[in-house]
């Protein structure tokens, strides 16, 4: 069961069940718990095998035991996304911790990884059960409707859930070139319908500089 | 209550003729009223001898009295600051963590070697707090500091407590602690959960614990 103690610190209640977070997230713990890297991180050699080829490389821990568990993470916030059966995409830095049901992968996410400076992959999560997300600063939570498209900075990207579809959009121009631009000249674009999570703040990008 | 929480980051300390306090040096913001701030030499209280204990133990965090009649805030390296009350009790916390603290409190050093041996030593350099700790005991208010916010944890006999060691802030009441390692094969051969050292502590009380793994 995942609550938030205050909007960076993590509370997990757990009655033999186990969690997968991130390495090193603990900060505190009642009771009886037990950690344990997960071998390659993923379901399987074959999640491992991916995972090294593709690089990311997510470092999680499996904890599993009674009492309450604490997590926090550089004083990041954290977010509470409930899944029901759907997928949520999320940059494999801003995952924190998901229940022992969910089921994680990665995902091809097309050339867009190229310019956000972090691989071409992204991690997914799907299943029935609780994931908590980090940002930098407070989330915010932005529609997308079919008739309402939206473009998000690659560096402030953190997470989507929903039918979405994502492409990358370059917007540079011969002002670009020119050492003029606006500092926006890559933008990931989603069209469906979906949810996407958003952080008041930006990565380092490759693109972010031009 | 000599402090008031502004915001997050920010507390608001009442001084009136007779309520001095100690401040970590160059964290007043901003202060009304007829104020003076004095370099305090002797790094608090207890005289020479203690000065000198603090000077060897490292624990010489440059303080300041803040005296005369007004209001000051404080703050510090955008970091979050939690007040503390404390009721006759001993609070064990880190010198540099120290934004402010009222002079009805009694400052000291701890060797933590003095607190189980060996192991008390090693406790002290795998969480950072090297072998000393300052402590402040008596009836007054402390302003700690700590990167992302602090949670309180409530430590009672039946249910002790495991914490980070870079996690830790700080701590009060009876309360025990001793580094228990959780060192596996696993880590020996680099595939370790990062969770290897954790400080355990038992006893009656309560331990602060800040949202993140970095020191100040």
């Amino acid at each position: 069961m995942f609550r938030l103690q205050s909007s960076k610190v993590l509370a997990v209640e757990m009655t033999g069940d186990a969690v997968r977070a991130k390495n090193g997230s603990m900060v505190a713990y009642d009771g009886d718990m037990a950690f344990r890297k997960l071998t390659g991180g993923g379901e399987g050699v074959r999640g491992m095998v991916t995972r090294r080829l593709t690089g990311e490389q997510m470092t999680v821990m499996e904890v599993k035991g009674r009492g309450t568990c604490w997590f926090a993470d550089r004083a990041s916030d954290i977010n509470l996304v409930g899944l029901r059966g759907d997928t949520l995409h999320v940059e494999s830095s801003n995952l924190l911790a998901t229940e022992g049901g969910l089921r994680t992968g990665t995902g091809f996410t097309g050339l867009r990884g190229a310019a956000q400076g972090n691989g071409l992959f992204t991690t997914t999560v799907e299943g029935h059960g609780q994931v908590a997300i980090m940002s930098d600063g407070p989330a915010v939570l932005l529609r997308v409707a079919p008739q309402y498209p939206l473009t998000v900075d690659p560096g402030a990207y953190v997470a989507h859930q929903g039918d979405l579809r994502r492409s990358l959009q370059s917007g540079v121009t011969f002002r670009t070139l020119l050492g003029e631009g606006g500092g926006e000249a890559f933008q990931m674009r989603f069209e469906g319908d979906g949810l996407v999570y958003v952080q008041p703040s930006e990565r380092n990008t490759i693109g972010g500089d031009v | 209550m000599p402090f008031r929480e502004i915001n997050s980051k920010v507390v608001e300390a009442t001084v009136a003729p007779g309520r001095r306090l100690f401040s970590q040096r160059g964290a007043m913001l901003a202060h009304r009223g007829e104020i003076t701030f004095t370099p305090s030499t002797a790094g608090g209280q207890g005289g020479l001898r203690s000065m000198i204990g603090r000077r060897v133990a490292g624990e010489d965090t440059p303080l300041m009295t803040v005296e005369g009649s007004g209001t000051v805030l404080f703050g510090h390296g955008g970091h979050h600051v939690q007040v503390i009350d404390l009721s006759g009790d001993t609070l064990y916390v880190e010198a540099d963590r120290l934004l402010a603290f009222e002079d009805t409190l009694e400052q000291g050093t701890v060797f933590l070697g003095s607190q189980g041996g060996v192991r008390g030593m090693v406790r002290g350099r795998v969480s950072g707090q090297g072998l000393f700790t300052t402590t402040l005991r008596g009836h007054g208010s402390v302003a700690v500091m700590a990167h992302g916010g602090v949670i309180e944890i409530p430590v009672t006999p039946q249910r002790p407590v495991h914490v980070d060691p870079q996690a830790y802030v700080a701590h009060h009441g009876e309360v025990r602690n001793k580094l228990s390692t959780a060192l596996g094969w696993r880590d020996m051969v680099g595939r370790g959960s990062g969770e290897a050292f954790q400080l355990e502590l038992s006893g009656s009380g309560a331990v602060y614990v800040q949202a993140s793994e970095e020191k100040l």
